[in-house]
Order: C-alpha cells, then structure tokens, then sequence
C-alpha cells in the first residue's frame, strides 16, 4: 500500500502531490531497526485509509499497542479509529490460519491490510520457504478482499518488519524472499538529529516505475513527527521559512477544513497545537 | 504484484497461446524458446500438463489456488495471486538459489491455461481454507 504511506508522507510537506490515486499500489515493506518509528507511521498510514471512507483497515499485530503512538495528534476522530479492526493472532500457525480463513468470513472487505511486526512471525531463523509461504498468503489475502471490493477498487498491504544487522546473511535471504512478495520498501534510518529532536529518514522506493522518494522525519520532544522531503530539507536548518512542512499526524488528520490547517508552520517550535 | 513474469516470458507464452488457437498445438520454436529459459523444467511441466495434472481450486467466496500433481504422485498447492508453490525445488532452486524463475509445477499452471487443459474444482470455502493452509495431513486430493 505504497499509496497510503505515500500520501501520509507527502500530504504533510506542501510539495506533496496531491492526486488521491483510489489504486492502492504495490504491496509495501516497512524496514527500520528497532525504534525507527515504523508503528507510528503504519499506525498514521491506518488512520490515513480509514479516513478516506473507502472502508474498515485490519491492523494486525502480535500484541495491543501500549498507548496509541503520540504522533497521532489529539484530533484523534473516533470515526476513523472506529474503522480499524484491530486483531492479535499471538503466534504464526494463528496469522496463518487468520489470512487462510480470510475469504469465510462476512462483513466488508478491508480497503487496507496492516501487518506490524513480521519478524515475530518468523522464527529464529525461518526458511525460505517459511518466509515465503506467509508473504504470499499476505499478497493472497490482499489479493482476495481486493476481488472482493470490487473492479475499480484495491485491497492495500503493508507490513513492517524490523531489521537487525544487514551483515547477518540469513537476513539478507530473507529480506530478498520477501522483496519477492513486497516490490514497494521503505526504509526508515536514523538521521542526523537536529537539537532536541529524533530524525530518521523514510526512503520509499516504489517498486513500481517511478523514482525513490525521501522524506526526513523528526520527532519533537513531544514525540510529535514532522515530515519534509528529504532533498527540501537539506537546508531546512537554516530556512525555518514558514514552507516548513506542518506535523505530519495531527495536520494530515485535522483535514483541509480545519482552522489550524491553513496556517503555515513557523519556523519556531514556539507555538504548538496541532 | 508479486506475480510479474518476465516480461518475454509473458510474450512468450501469449504468442504460445495464439498459436494453440490456431493449430491446437506448440510450434517446435516456442518449445526451444521455452526449454531456453526454463531449461529441463520446461520438459518436465509440458509433461504434467499432457497428463492434465493442473487443476484450478475454486470456492463460493471467490477465492481459488492451484493444485498440481507432481510426477512423485505427491500434490503441491500454487497460489492464485502470487508466486508460491509448495513444492521443495520452489524453496531451493526459486528462492534460495533463485537460479530458476519458476517451479515446473507454476509453469504446468501457465502452460496448462495456454493450452486450455486446466481442471476445475468447486470446493467449501473451510476446503479451501485447509489448501490454503497447506496442512500437512491434508492427503492427496
């Protein structure tokens, strides 16, 4: 669901195209090490597909999440949130068995199809074949509600996974069987950080013809993430012009109509509210 | 999608199929052309789908994998959407070694819909589930 996560992404920075592509691209892999953010933006890539009414989002994962990530701003609309069927299977036999028995059940096909934490779901090191099996029934999956919400209308999947060392070479086979099932990546990695603020960097490289795209996402003390496109904000430090692109969740979430909105960010962090 | 051939295979096997519409069988040059890419595999799948060993699995949701019969008499399960079959050289030689693009059981599927040979099953939709799953005990249909 490279679209999603892109229009999360380039919603927030004024460069952003804004064509709302109902197509839901290619199946996405989200990759970063431990902390990287990938739950705050997969949780932001939900809300984003829930918002557009285009019906409910399944968002898997091995355990509830603590709190709900605090980049999602307060106008957390429960009408969004209403529209994420959230589901826990606690072991890989209960996610297989989740995506296999994905075409009995009734009720509406998803219009987004999340999966947080992959690597719990493969084992030590599983095979090539395991890795593979659970990919394809993701796709699968996907591939079935898309079939099922109709012609014109596509079932969305990212899944993220988090990376250890690339050195290890088992991780590297199964990133490659993976990138079989997943050709859209994004790739959060740690960025040089500005004053008390995390950075990482989102690189998405869309599978599809089309050139790799990055972001640079920073966190604020208030664990607020801030999103501007990469080569834009080169020398962001310096501009702080009120361009700057706004608070990627709580704006993207407060929709056009809302007043904060339309006022450009300042450079300062001075006044807040999102 | 995940399920992206080649794509001169894709020319390939949709000059294939024109032909076999015409003259019902494969012209000997997209038999070399085939047994260039897919080296003895190509023997070997034209060889399932001769003995009509693909059969397209079905259920009401809409759903559907394949199954094909594996010259060892063992059946192996291929989904519909994406490349993925469960047959060993798929894990081996495709992803592992990735010095093959496909499985002879996947290329009996795309060789099987060229030729028009594919069987049909209707199963439940719990039966498809149990494919889907690739129980082990589940025996040989």
């Amino acid at each position: 669901m490279a679209e999603a996560l892109r229009r999360v992404l380039s919603r927030s920075s004024a460069a952003g195209p804004e064509e709302d592509t109902a197509e839901a691209g290619p199946p996405l892999l989200l990759l970063g090490a431990p902390g990287s953010g990938k739950t705050t933006l997969l949780f932001a890539a939900a809300l984003e597909a829930a918002g557009e009414g285009r019906g409910p989002v399944f968002f898997l994962t091995r355990r509830p999440l603590q709190s709900l990530p605090r980049a999602t701003g307060a106008a957390l609309e429960p009408m969004r949130l209403q529209k994420i069927r959230f589901q826990y299977p606690p072991s890989t036999p209960e996610l297989l068995w989740l995506l296999g028995t994905a075409h009995e059940g009734p009720g509406p096909a998803p219009a987004l199809l999340l999966l947080d934490g992959l690597e719990e779901y493969l084992g030590e090191d599983p095979g090539a074949q395991e890795a593979a099996h659970l990919a394809a029934l993701l796709v699968d999956t996907a591939a079935h509600f898309s079939h099922r919400l109709g012609p014109g209308r596509a079932c969305g999947l990212l899944v993220a996974l988090q990376t250890q060392d690339e050195g290890d070479p088992g991780e590297a086979l199964r990133l490659a069987v993976l990138q079989r099932y997943f050709p859209a990546q994004c790739w959060l990695q740690p960025d040089a950080p500005g004053p008390g603020e995390r950075c990482l960097r989102a690189c998405l490289e869309p599978g599809a013809p089309g050139h790799r795209t990055e972001w640079r996402v920073s966190f604020g003390a208030d664990g607020e993430p801030t999103v501007a496109p990469a080569a834009a904000c080169g020398s962001d430090q310096a501009s702080g012009s009120g361009g700057r692109a706004r608070a990627l969740i709580g704006h993207s979430l407060s929709g056009p109509g809302s007043p904060t909105a339309k006022r450009p960010r300042s450079g300062t962090r001075a006044e807040s509210g999102t | 999608m995940a399920v992206a051939l080649p794509g001169v295979v894709e020319e390939l096997l949709s000059e294939m199929a024109a032909a076999v519409r015409e003259s019902a069988r494969i012209p000997d040059e997209h038999l070399l052309s085939l047994k260039f890419i897919f080296g003895a595999s190509a023997v070997q799948a034209l060889d399932l789908v001769d003995r009509h060993s693909v059969t397209l699995i079905s259920s009401p949701s809409g759903r559907r994998a394949y199954q094909v019969l594996g010259s060892s008499g063992k059946t192996y399960t291929c989904l519909a959407s994406c490349h993925y079959c469960s047959c060993p050289a798929f894990a081996f030689s495709v992803l592992r070694k990735s010095d093959s693009l496909l499985c002879k059981h996947l290329l009996a599927i795309y060789l099987s819909q060229v030729m028009g040979t594919c069987q049909e099953l209707s199963v439940s939709d719990k039966q498809l589930t149990d494919i889907l799953l690739m129980e082990k005990k589940q025996e040989a249909s």
